[in-house]
């Protein structure tokens, strides 16, 4: 009987062992579940919106976290001078009011006597002055610094070659905060609602590096305040009672899952454990149909770069052969089946001029398909260059299912119209990130989303040497045009500026267009009042559910 | 024993080592970078990211950093997740993978040798036939398959489980039986296998022939034997199970350890990638040990040492 029971313990043993270290979490995560059950029970009649944020944030630090996993959740904790209305218009947010001086150049923001921290405190012009300077300090290494090069000597400060004292965010008092640009820019109240420019509590980021890592630490201004969040598994927003306009905030709550798989994410949505969801690739079709799945627009272009320095594509009409044989109607029909809107120009819809007219269509279809003009194009470009045959044409994209249908459609659509057999090369994202940097790659996939409400944003990665530039191409006239416009105070003459540059990109064709992107989701019938923007992100404050 | 215990331990150490070199190398080798970003940054930005997680300095160099911190037990933060350390993630994350692993290990040990005894007994027979049909299944559908339909079925169209999620104890349900599937194939046709080939022995037909019945036969004599192949494998398993398994945790939404060997390596994110491949290696190192001495409890005729303790 010994042996028998030492044999029954050896086989256990490794288990044994491995028991020690689960049985404490597992305690631990029971009693955690039982809390949650109970609180599921008195929220009763709470308003708790329920929403999955995919992944764990990279940081809920304002400066570090510069991607949507961070922000669309920090956006609804923090809140910057200016906040997006429901038509993407920058209103008074933090600042009640500003002036601006007569040349432009000069911001001075009057910060709300009401606008408190969710520890009590005020918010206060000098947690501005702080935030700002932190997020251009090169010790920050905020990936968004360059977003503070507006402000005049942030850059220098950025690139080490100036201080934060000659950086010109000052506050004047307590409630006064005075901002002097490098040119002037009507854009600058939307883009300071961006999260990079959200003010810190100055004493509790000075007092532990690392406050915006858990709930206990964080202090927000927004109209949520962080409750609870357990890294990689979920986080927990309360209504903040501190925050200014508290009585137009409806929810009591979110609750964020972090569910990365996009078809256990519609299971939960169905489910009703989630209010909100993606919609998985396979379904769009039917979703689309069934009048389920809804449409937003967001800014940004999916595009083609040419590699100006690499044969066949130094020369202009062959490139421009290559972007009229693709017909990007066909391809957000029958490929993407997402509703996206077929982009034959760079700068996307949703940019109102002076006059009222929305950039794109007064600038109007730069490219547009034309096989007959593309045939044409190709043989006179082969002329010029003396070829007999094409140089061999490698089209790369960083692998995943929706680039590999888009590209194996524009190979078809190279093959029938030009007669081009085009070879395809799909690489991993982050090869692919470096290659296309490098400038090794003749003709790939590529995609901007703007950070910014401007279609300067768009036009400004084309300028020479410019880090989104990324295919060779330098034109001196463009480049002049964007400099001018940044420095353009009449807003009638930039627009106008900015058009004629795109017009040249056109002309030169390093590059060309796919689709504009858009932001497709599932909501909840009882969901309403949530906010999507073109440029920016997840808005909550006005959410409610009935 | 004590010797034995000892070259081991050193081995160990000199074969992590190893593991810790030819990774760290060969992962500065794979082209791109933690701080590559599809979005636009500046030079300047670019400059100061790389100077904040020492990336500016000779790779020669940030081993010696790393190894430095690594002999502390400190695995560096994040680069791409920066609100939590290497070792918060492996803290937090080990614990809820063990769980999932060890409840799914539970049930496949269990139903596997179970099924494979029975198989053996009733060999030809019905039983035989059912027990290796759901061995086969096991085997070749693969668990995120299974997942989906435990998903599809009994959460989305029965409405009986939660779908997702490590909530409570009714959402752990799903993915250990998803998980536990494939290993209590492999356990129940190794089971079987080496069951039907003990009952064939000399020593079996004698317990027999005294008159001992049929369950002690197998509980007292054949098992033992029988199960050592198990144990074998069971080591690897173990590690493989308990340090998390990215699939299944991708499609149920756990916080475990697993998502972070994909992501890590995905996002070139160097100290998540050293320390997950630290941390398993270790854990395998100790398994396959602990297996050895299973060894020498369960078969005397494996002398794990000399002579001597």
């Amino acid at each position: 009987m010994r042996k028998l029971t030492a044999a029954l313990l050896s086989v256990l043993l490794v288990f044994a062992l491995v028991g020690c270290t689960t049985s404490q979490s597992s305690s631990e995560n029971n009693s955690g579940s039982a809390d949650s059950d109970n609180k599921k029970e008195e929220k009763g009649g709470e308003k708790i919106l329920l929403l999955n944020n995919g992944n764990e944030p990279t940081s809920f630090d304002p400066p570090i976290g510069f991607d949507s996993v961070s922000w669309n959740a920090l956006n609804n904790l923090m809140e910057g001078l200016t906040r997006l209305d429901k038509d993407d218009q920058p209103q008074a947010a933090t600042a009640e009011d500003w002036k601006v001086s007569d040349d432009g150049k000069t911001y001075t923001f009057t910060i709300r006597e009401n606008a408190k921290w969710s520890n009590g405190d005020p918010v206060t012009a000098e947690d501005f002055e702080y935030a700002l300077k932190r997020l251009a300090d090169p010790n920050t290494a905020s990936p968004a610094a360059f977003l503070a090069n507006f402000i005049e000597g942030a850059k220098e400060f950025n690139e080490g070659t100036g201080s934060a004292d000659d950086m010109k965010v000052k506050a004047v008092d307590e409630k006064t905060l005075e901002v002097t640009l490098v040119a002037p820019q009507n854009y600058f109240l939307s883009v300071i609602s961006n999260p990079a420019f959200f003010p810190v509590h100055k004493a509790t980021v000075e007092e532990n590096k690392d406050w915006a890592t858990e709930a206990d630490t964080f202090v927000g201004n927004g109209p949520f305040k962080l409750t609870k969040w357990e890294h990689s598994s979920e986080f927990e927003f309360k209504k903040n009672e501190n925050y200014w306009d508290a009585e137009n905030v409806k929810l009591d709550g979110v609750h964020w899952a972090m569910i990365d798989d996009t078809n256990t994410e519609y299971q939960m949505f169905k489910t009703g454990e989630l209010h909100q969801s993606d919609v998985p690739a396979d379904l769009s079709e039917q979703l689309f149909e069934e009048g389920k799945a809804q449409v937003e627009d967001q800014s940004g272009t999916y595009f083609y770069r040419f590699n100006v320095n690499m044969e066949p594509f130094q020369n202009e009409n062959i490139r421009k052969a290559f972007a009229l044989s693709v017909d990007q109607q066909k391809i957000v029909d029958f490929v993407t089946k997402n509703k996206e809107k077929a982009a034959h120009a760079f700068v996307g819809p949703g940019f109102k001029d002076p006059a009222g007219g929305d950039f794109r269509d007064v600038g109007g279809e730069l490219v547009s398909p034309d096989a007959a003009k593309a045939k044409e194009l190709l043989e006179k470009g082969m002329k010029e260059e003396g070829y007999d045959t094409l140089p061999k044409v490698t089209m790369t994209y960083n692998t995943s299912d929706t680039h590999k249908q888009i590209a194996e459609t524009m190979q078809q659509m190279f093959k029938e119209t030009l007669g081009v057999d085009v070879e395809l090369a799909n690489m991993e994202w982050n090869v692919f990130s470096d290659e296309q940097k490098a400038g090794k790659l003749q003709f790939s996939r590529s995609s901007f989303l703007a950070d910014y409400a401007d279609p300067i944003n768009f036009m400004e990665n084309f300028q020479t040497g410019h880090s989104m530039n990324r295919t060779g191409w330098s034109n001196a006239e463009f480049d002049k045009l964007i400099q001018d416009a940044k420095a353009e105070s009449n807003e009638e003459k930039r627009f106008e500026m900015l058009h004629q540059a795109e017009e040249i990109l056109f002309e030169e064709m390093p590059i060309f267009p796919i689709h504009y992107y858009n932001q497709v989701y599932l909501e909840a019938d009882n969901v309403e009042g949530i906010v999507r923007h073109p440029v920016g992100y997840l808005e909550l404050k006005w959410a409610d559910l009935k | 024993m004590g010797k034995y215990i000892v070259s081991r331990f050193v081995g160990a150490l000199i074969t992590l080592w190893i593991i810790v070199t030819l990774t760290f190398f060969l992962m500065h080798l794979i082209p791109g970078s933690p701080l590559n970003n599809e979005r636009n940054t500046s030079e300047a930005v670019q400059r100061n990211l790389e100077a904040h997680y020492h990336l500016d300095k000779p790779v020669v160099v940030q081993y010696g950093i790393y190894l430095k911190s690594l002999l502390q037990l400190d695995f560096g933060p994040s680069i791409k997740q920066s609100s939590q350390s290497v070792n918060d993630m492996l803290g937090q994350g080990f614990p809820i993978s063990a769980e999932l692993g060890f409840y799914s290990l539970l049930i496949a040990v269990m139903s596997g040798i179970v099924l494979g005894i029975l198989a053996a007994l009733k060999h030809n027979h019905m039983i035989d036939y059912l027990a290796m049909t759901i061995a086969v299944i096991g085997i070749s559908v693969p668990n995120f398959i299974m997942a989906t339909l435990l998903i599809q079925q009994i959460a989305v169209n029965m409405e009986l489980l939660p779908v997702a999620t490590w909530a409570s104890p009714a959402h752990m349900i799903l993915p250990t039986v998803a998980l536990a599937t494939g290993p209590m194939a492999i356990i129940a046709r190794l089971t079987r296998s080496s069951m039907l080939e003990v009952l064939n022995q000399d020593y079996i037909l004698t317990a027999r022939a005294k008159g001992i019945s049929t369950f002690n036969i197998v509980m007292k004599h054949a098992l033992r034997n029988a199960v050592l192949p198990v144990v074998t494998i069971l080591g690897t398993l173990v590690a493989g199970v308990l340090t998390g398994s990215f699939v299944i945790e991708k499609i149920f939404a756990i916080p475990g350890m697993g998502q972070y060997f994909v992501k890590g390596i995905n996002n070139r994110d160097y100290p998540v990638i050293m320390g997950t491949t630290v941390f398993y290696s270790a854990f395998l190192i100790l398994m396959l040990f602990l297996v050895d001495i299973a060894y020498g409890i369960l078969d005397p005729r494996i002398k794990l040492h000399k002579r001597g303790d």
